[in-house]
């Protein structure tokens, strides 16, 4: 049994290679060092960021390794950490000028999300919120590519959504929401939407249901439950490995090995950025969550 | 006293008698590091025909050292393996340079068989693709990089499954067949190298061949079991079957004859599709049996249920504080096995990954359980393998061995049912001599919990283990690496030497695995 005092950095890593087994850079490369393991036995060893430099940029911060990891080790931080130290020159997160946020419960989009205005209206009208003029897509850009964020920025931004219940769109912004406002009501879009009894009912048993990884894997293991009775309810197929972890549509690669073997009807997915890439592999209709039933708001 | 002259890469004659060494501390000691002489002409050699050698510390460093997290060694350089003619290539020039060359899968040994002493460490899993699966046949070819969670990964989605492998998801299947692989099955299906129908292999000297029982079959023989002396698998073909969850029982012991008998009435009888004891120390021994289907189930209801002498879990729950009710003094241990059983039991019985009371897969369960309870940065697992009449004595013996050196410990005892067919591939193996129908195996797993013990403390615990074997004329699992020797005091000077001349008649330079067996 690991010990508790042990650290969560790369020190703690013992070579389990679990991680390896879920993680997307591992799985197109088949090589030791695309891999959370290889980063951290890498660090442990004295290597640098600049010397790690082609393996940080190759991850896709899906977060599937931190669930797995038996010593709990903060991989995806271990990662976002090096990223920055790769980084120091990128300009910090800069607050765009908005107007004050409205009051209530707000949806944070994100910038996937705001670029289909279409897909963006039919998501508010579903969960019958507000946008949030500010969603902190600086924030998410600056988390993704190791820039800094400045604290002033982020105090704002923080204070604004304190003590609010926020649906974000942003798996990776989700995650770094959950850190810093603990005290927060906080849901990924996914399991928002998926928390409305129409569209739930509109899921077939031949559809294939893609859950958003990011998302799924900041809080895996409270939503590891919700997506069991997801799929008990509906009799969907997901794209959960044997470990029910998430596999990313994140290239056209691992879209096609979530859906090696699999014959479905028809994908829907959380994420529109996947809904885009899964449609240029599959031969069926590829719908975002919330395309399920436009009356389906009304219901 | 005259000690004979050793030959770098073989294993001398053992000076030593059976017992000579019992109850002596001893020292784990490693091979000595090759010395690095002709490793610029090799690499220059490798990267002229296009193979990548990387010697940046950073990636040699993640092969510093195996799951035991005993026995340290770096590799010169790391190869990842592409291609049987890559390894191919690898081989051939490593018997003309003469470079040590470590072949590692999933790195799940525990005496330092997979760590590299110098030369080149081969990383087999950059082979880990399914190439066909044939429905017809029943049988799957697959790279042997591959682990098995992976080859799991692929069958499921066409509704099939292996037929047995190591409850560990970084298990590797090349690595497995090399070893043998024990399965909550192996019972009734053999170990997991039994499944094999036929490999692709590289000799040592660079040789691509196709084996199998009716091809090459004294190579296959070698291989099988082998422990990486006679070549490096790169395919294999393996029987599958179809997928079915299994449902589990559970039943809980206080003494571990009881426990172990009950298991080999109902190996013996065919009673369970799976079976197996895993334990808290030797106070609470947990039998556990499952089905794979509706039938075999109700069969063993029918017939065997009422003769197995465990209880269910609120039944032995009230057994123990009954137990520990009259010895007050051994509170602490009662206080250990209680929030031993409120830590482990749930990961057992997580919702997701069972349906309709059925588990979906064992191996995921398990090895997430014994990662995250019984893993550890240091991990000493010395066993036993015996014949069925010798069992209980050799886990009675060990589990005596444990209490001295630990103040808290695991057994883990499987039964393996043995093909005569397949008795040329057992010589020289974890199966034990004389074995008839199964032999047993027990592992013996200090539970460490964050504490401090030397490295020469778990090196004189394996050695009171395996003397036990000595003693008893039984075998192991692990005894290659820092266990080797033992090898000539097991298996006779006799067997040992005709092994030793066929290694060296395939690696005449002996690069291949060099000091996991000779």
């Amino acid at each position: 049994m690991y010990s508790s005092a042990h650290p969560r950095d790369h020190s703690a890593c013992s070579g389990c290679s679990l991680c390896r087994l879920v993680c997307p850079m591992w799985r197109s490369r088949r090589d030791p060092r695309y891999s959370p393991e290889g980063i951290a036995k890498a660090r442990q060893n004295g290597a640098t960021a600049t010397e790690l430099a082609g393996v940080l940029e190759a991850c896709v911060l899906c977060g599937a390794c931190d669930p797995v990891c038996p010593e709990g080790g903060a991989l995806i931080d271990m990662v976002m950490e090096l990223r920055r130290e790769l980084a120091p020159d990128l300009p910090p997160a800069v607050a765009p000028d908005a107007e004050p946020a409205p009051a209530g419960a707000l949806l944070l989009p994100g910038a996937v999300l705001r670029a289909d205005p279409a897909l963006l209206s039919r998501v508010l009208e579903l969960l019958g919120l507000r946008c949030a003029t500010d969603d902190g897509a600086d924030i998410a850009l600056a988390l993704e590519a190791g820039g800094m964020i400045d604290p002033a920025r982020r105090r704002r931004f923080l204070d604004m959504l304190d003590g609010r219940t926020l649906v974000v769109g942003d798996g990776l912004l989700l995650r770094w929401l959950r850190a810093a406002l603990p005290g927060a009501r906080l849901q990924g879009l996914g399991e928002a939407l998926g928390n409305i009894p129409a569209l739930r009912r509109r899921i077939a048993s031949a559809d294939f249901y893609v859950i958003e990884a990011r998302a799924y894997h900041a809080d895996h293991a409270r939503l590891v439950a919700h997506y069991d009775v997801l799929r008990k309810e509906t009799g969907c197929a997901m794209n959960l490995d044997l470990q029910h972890i998430a596999i990313p549509a994140c290239d056209e690669t691992e879209a096609r090995w979530m859906l090696k073997g699999r014959r479905p009807a028809r994908i829907v997915v959380e994420n529109a950025a996947e809904r885009d890439i899964l449609r240029r592999v599959a031969d069926v209709p590829v719908l975002h969550l919330a395309e399920l039933n436009g009356e389906a708001a009304h219901a | 006293m005259k000690f004979p002259l050793v030959e770098p890469g073989t294993v001398g004659p053992c000076p030593v008698a059976p017992d000579a060494l019992q109850g002596i501390v001893r020292q784990q000691t490693n091979p000595a590091r090759w010395n690095g002489a002709g490793w610029d002409a090799f690499v220059a050699e490798m990267r002229a025909t296009g193979v990548e050698v990387a010697e940046s510390v950073a990636t040699r460093g993640i092969f510093a050292t195996d799951a035991g997290g005993t026995a340290y060694g770096m590799p010169h350089g790391v190869v990842v393996a592409r291609s049987a003619v890559q390894v191919s290539v690898l081989l051939k020039a490593a018997q003309a340079y003469r470079v040590p060359v470590t072949a590692r899968g999933g790195g799940l040994t525990t005496e330092g068989e997979s760590v590299a002493y110098g030369g080149v460490l081969l990383d087999m899993t950059g082979m880990s693709r399914v190439l066909q699966i044939d429905r017809e046949a029943m049988t799957v070819r697959c790279e042997a990089g591959i682990y098995w969670h992976g080859l799991a990964e692929e069958l499921r989605r066409e509704g099939l499954d292996y037929l047995s492998a190591p409850l560990n998801m970084t298990s590797s299947v090349g690595g497995t067949l090399g070893v043998g692989g024990i399965d909550v099955n192996s019972a009734r299906l053999g170990c997991s190298a039994d499944q094999a129908i036929s490999l692709q292999v590289v000799r040592p000297t660079g040789e691509i061949v196709e084996c199998s029982d009716s091809e090459n079959a004294e190579l296959f023989q070698q291989v099988i079991l082998g422990y990486g002396q006679f070549g490096v698998i790169t395919e294999a073909t393996l029987q599958i079957r179809p997928y079915t969850p299994l449902r589990m029982h559970y039943y809980y012991y206080s003494t571990l004859r009881t426990a172990i008998e009950d298991l080999q009435m109902l190996d013996s009888n065919d009673a369970s599709d799976y079976s197996g004891i895993l334990t808290i120390m030797d106070c609470a021994v947990n039998l556990l049996v499952a089905f794979d289907s509706d039938e075999r189930e109700a069969a063993f209801t029918a017939k065997w249920k009422e003769r197995l002498r465990g209880r269910g879990e609120l039944g032995f729950a009230l057994c123990m504080l009954g137990r520990y009710a009259l010895r007050p003094w051994r509170f602490g241990e009662a206080l250990y096995l209680l929030n031993r059983k409120q830590a482990v039991f749930p990961e057992f019985r997580r919702p997701e990954f069972h349906r309709d009371g059925r588990m979906d897969d064992r191996t995921v369960v398990f090895s997430r359980a014994v990662w995250k309870h019984w893993g550890s940065r240091t991990m000493v697992i010395p066993d036993l393998a015996t014949r069925a009449d010798q069992f209980v004595e050799a886990v009675e013996r060990g589990n005596a061995v444990c209490r001295k050196y630990f103040r808290h410990y695991t057994l883990y005892c499987v039964g393996i049912k043995l093909r005569a067919d397949h008795a040329p591939h057992y010589e020289m193996s974890c199966v034990p001599p004389g074995a008839e129908g199964w032999a047993y195996g027990c592992e013996f797993e200090p539970m460490i919990e964050g504490e401090v013990y030397s490295r020469d403390h778990f090196q004189s615990f394996k050695n009171a283990i395996y003397d036990i074997g000595v003693d008893m004329g039984a075998s192991y699992y692990r005894f290659g690496g820092m266990m080797k020797g033992y090898i000539r005091r097991v298996f006779g000077d006799a067997l040992v030497d005709r092994h030793l001349a066929m290694k060296r008649a395939a690696d005449p330079a002996m690069i291949l695995n060099r000091d996991v067996i000779f």
